[in-house]
């Protein structure tokens, strides 16, 4: 019915502006949850894996907390229910700092597995050679440990980068917004999903492709 | 003796004529309506008809007006007419749909054919005419300012600069954005949403229509209405472009319950006692008559101070 | 009676651990079902949005749910299978049906079948509860597809060469013998998915379906309304840290299970 009207072209050339803004703005909350949630990947991975006493167990209920709710709950419950406590937080903190939550938690999984598939004897050679157990941390457990979960973590990244599109629902101007809003005022719906869906697919794809490179040339040398 | 039996079958014949048109007419709970109309009632639109079911867009989150009540089922000012509209069509209310309309869906939901009707404190102006149609006009809304008592702001000059809260393509997204250039203009999706980023501090006032701010002023005192009145844009029912059987349909129903005062009784049954006055200035009532701005004048919201 | 040659000891002591968290948990279900419904009082305006919310959110939930998982496990096993065959066309085909819908998020599927398919034909017109479940079947048969595809690859080629020895033929080898043993290796990952459909059925909110997260959201939005539509006071911390209590019950023990499956069974 509408396939008649449909003009890619027309739509983009109106309404790049808007959209630039958007994505603009996915890039930017993505980013800053990407970062935290390797940050907070790291530092709860290595801390269970190397089970310290009490942030095991509270990073084991975090991470089971986040894996087994929606994560759409998870958002509303900052967005509608911290004001409650008197802490009011603007569209752009509950994003990256929801996404980030999230992610973390996944990605504390990725890394825990990552510094336990460190072969036992990188660990005693280590230790072996004089270093300190933080020392061997630094030196031997988290380099290769992290390049041996760079692939489930860049997964993760990549599904922090999708979740981004939720905040639709707190009315964030990211990209989705943006491109629903446009949707609704200009009724070029089509047009807009076109290109919402080509934007996303090129973001996940070109990350899932660098992936892929990064994969190969980061394995541990006797995997290779 | 054949007299007889011409007038017997003359009465007969009558009595079918009578029965038959009394059957064709709408199953209104007054058969008055058709003593009272010098015509005969518009009719509804076959797939409708057909359907047996009324398709309404409402508020959800927008008291008095549209709201979800305790049992989570609609109820407000604007559900009462949709139901009233039901009654007309089908003789029960229950042969009702409400889908959610908030204000950004509520042009798509009709261009869609999600729903029949939009009733949802749809403001009329004549940008939307152009996308859809409307009904005569059957409330009288007027937009006012929501600000806290001790606000640098008092009266529209001075939003400029300030956080605004409004709903999304509302008229006072448009008109905010067309005339007061430097006002950053919060945009949420609900007036719900607008007053709670207003108390949270998100926003330093809120602009919306008196129906809900007259309310919330009333209850909450810490906050106030500036004295401003504008943007006056009487609400009317969103009907999908074109469909003028439906058009004529839902203003002939409108007039009827003008004239039965029957929005009285809506206001009465949701509104609580003390707005009611208040309420009662903006309705169709017998006496009270309004529409729109004739469109010759240009609309409301591209016209700035 | 001779002593068995493999010891069963290992076997029985797993049962009975098995047995014993069953119990345990029954236990546990009772003892908070107890307190929930007699002992905590609770304020006046939490009995009926919880009514509300778990007479009409969970059914929808459950529904839009177990449609989901049916429709994506039904087409993404086939699809999967379908995927190893060594023509070309199909698998670039199913191939492309994977990368899109595994790398779309699912809001923008749930956009595109609500919004989208509207606009190609008016006949394609779907509720919001019913579009989140045909985007939820596409993103979910992507996934078990993908999953399927390794499953089945993963089964040796001496299963392939014996079944063909046999006389089996390619539809019979895999009817009888390869996907039996791949789907057992499906099950795991099968199960994940169905606490991923579950935890995504949210997304119906996002389009106004009356599922869970939306009758909790609207009620939590009327107690916000001064009287007589509500009472004026924000509870949104309770009502929706009850709704990650109600998720949490559903989707733990399903985690749980895809772990002792993934353990058993591979």
């Amino acid at each position: 019915m509408l396939l008649a009207t449909y003009d890619l072209w027309s739509f983009v050339s109106e309404n790049w502006r808007e959209l630039l803004q958007g994505l603009e703005n996915t890039l930017k909350v993505s980013a800053i949850a990407i970062a935290g949630s390797f940050v907070i990947g790291v530092v709860l991975g290595a801390a269970r894996a190397h089970r310290v006493p009490v942030v095991s167990q509270i990073t084991a209920v975090y991470v089971e907390i986040i894996r087994n709710t929606p994560i759409l709950v998870q958002i509303f419950l900052i967005f509608y229910a911290l004001p409650q406590f008197g802490i009011l937080l603007d569209q752009f903190t509950v994003a990256w700092l929801s996404v980030m939550l999230w992610g973390g938690a996944f990605n504390s999984e990725n890394f825990r597995a990552g510094f336990e598939a460190v072969p036992y004897r990188y660990r005693e050679a280590g230790n072996a050679l004089g270093f300190s157990p933080r020392a061997t941390f630094f030196n031997v457990t988290l380099p290769i440990g992290g390049r041996i979960a760079l692939p489930s973590s860049i997964n993760t990244y990549i599904s922090v980068l999708k979740n981004t599109s939720l905040m639709y629902v707190i009315g964030y101007e990211e990209l989705t917004t943006t491109a629903i809003n446009i949707a609704n005022l200009t009724l070029e719906t089509l047009e807009a999903l076109t290109v919402l869906g080509l934007v996303y697919l090129a973001l996940v794809w070109s990350l899932s492709a660098a992936i892929r490179a990064l994969e190969s040339r980061l394995a541990l040398p006797e995997a290779r | 003796m054949k007299r007889i039996i011409l007038a017997t079958i003359g009465v007969a014949a009558c009595a079918v004529v009578a029965a038959a048109v009394g059957f064709a007419q709408p199953t209104a709970s007054t058969g008055r309506a058709s003593a009272d109309a010098a015509a005969p009632l518009p009719k509804l639109p076959a797939e409708i008809a057909n359907r047996k079911r009324l398709i309404v867009g409402v508020k959800c989150d927008t008291p008095p007006f549209g709201y979800l009540d305790v049992r989570g089922k609609n109820a407000g000012v604007d559900v009462e007419i949709a139901k009233w509209l039901a009654r007309y069509a089908f003789g029960r209310e229950q042969r009702l749909t409400f889908v959610c309309a908030p204000t950004a869906v509520r042009e798509p939901l009709l261009t869609n054919g999600r729903v029949d009707l939009v009733i949802s404190t749809f403001t009329y102006t004549a940008d939307r005419d152009t996308r859809i149609d409307f009904s005569r006009a059957y409330y009288k809304a007027t937009g006012r300012l929501l600000v806290k008592n001790n606000s640098s702001i008092s009266s529209l000059a001075d939003i400029r600069g300030k956080k605004i809260a409004t709903t999304s393509g509302s008229v006072y997204d448009r008109w905010m954005k067309r005339c007061f250039s430097g006002t950053d203009v919060v945009v949420v999706d609900s007036v719900t949403n607008a007053v709670l980023a207003f108390n949270q501090g998100r926003a330093d006032a809120v602009m919306f229509d008196d129906t809900s701010l007259a309310l919330i002023a009333a209850s909450d005192p810490n906050a106030k209405l500036t004295n401003d009145l504008f943007l006056e844009g009487p609400y009317g029912i969103g009907i999908r472009q074109g469909n003028t059987q439906l058009k004529r349909w839902v203003d002939s129903r409108l007039a009827i319950m003008k004239q039965k005062d029957i929005f009285q009784k809506i206001i009465v049954n949701n509104i609580a006692p003390r707005f009611v006055p208040a309420f009662s200035k903006n309705i169709l009532r017998p006496n009270n008559n309004f529409g729109y701005r004739p469109a010759n004048l240009p609309s409301v919201d591209t016209v700035c101070p | 009676m001779s002593t068995p040659a493999v010891s069963t000891a290992p076997a029985l002591a797993s049962r009975r651990r098995l047995v014993t968290c069953l119990v345990l948990g029954a236990l546990a279900v009772g003892a908070a079902y107890v307190l929930v419904a007699f002992v905590i009082h609770w304020p006046d305006w939490a009995e009926p949005i919880a009514r509300y919310v778990l007479t009409v959110g969970l059914p929808a939930t459950l529904q839009v749910s177990a449609a989901a998982v049916v429709g994506a496990t039904v087409i993404g096993i086939v699809l999967g299978t379908l995927l190893t065959i060594g023509w070309l066309p199909s698998r670039a085909l199913i191939r492309g049906y994977i990368e899109i819908f595994r790398g779309l998020p699912i809001l923008v599927t749930v956009f595109i079948v609500y919004f989208g398919l509207p606009a190609l034909t008016p006949s394609l017109k779907f509720g919001p509860l019913t579009a989140t479940a045909i985007a939820l079947i596409l993103w979910g048969s992507a996934q078990v597809a993908e999953a399927t595809r390794g499953a089945v690859q993963s089964i040796p080629r001496e299963q392939h060469e014996a079944a063909s020895a046999l006389g089996f033929g390619w539809v019979g080898r895999h009817r009888r013998v390869i996907l039996p043993q791949a789907l057992r290796r499906l099950l795991p990952p099968l199960v994940g998915l169905l606490v991923n459909i579950i935890q995504n059925s949210t997304l119906a909110a996002a389009i106004g379906g009356i599922e869970l997260l939306q009758a909790a959201k609207s009620q939590s939005e009327r107690l916000t309304f001064f009287p007589p539509a509500g009472i004026g006071e924000i509870h949104a911390f309770e009502i929706f840290a009850g709704l990650m209590v109600l998720f949490f019950l559903i989707s733990f023990p399903l985690t749980r299970l895809a772990a002792m499956l993934e353990k058993r069974l591979v």
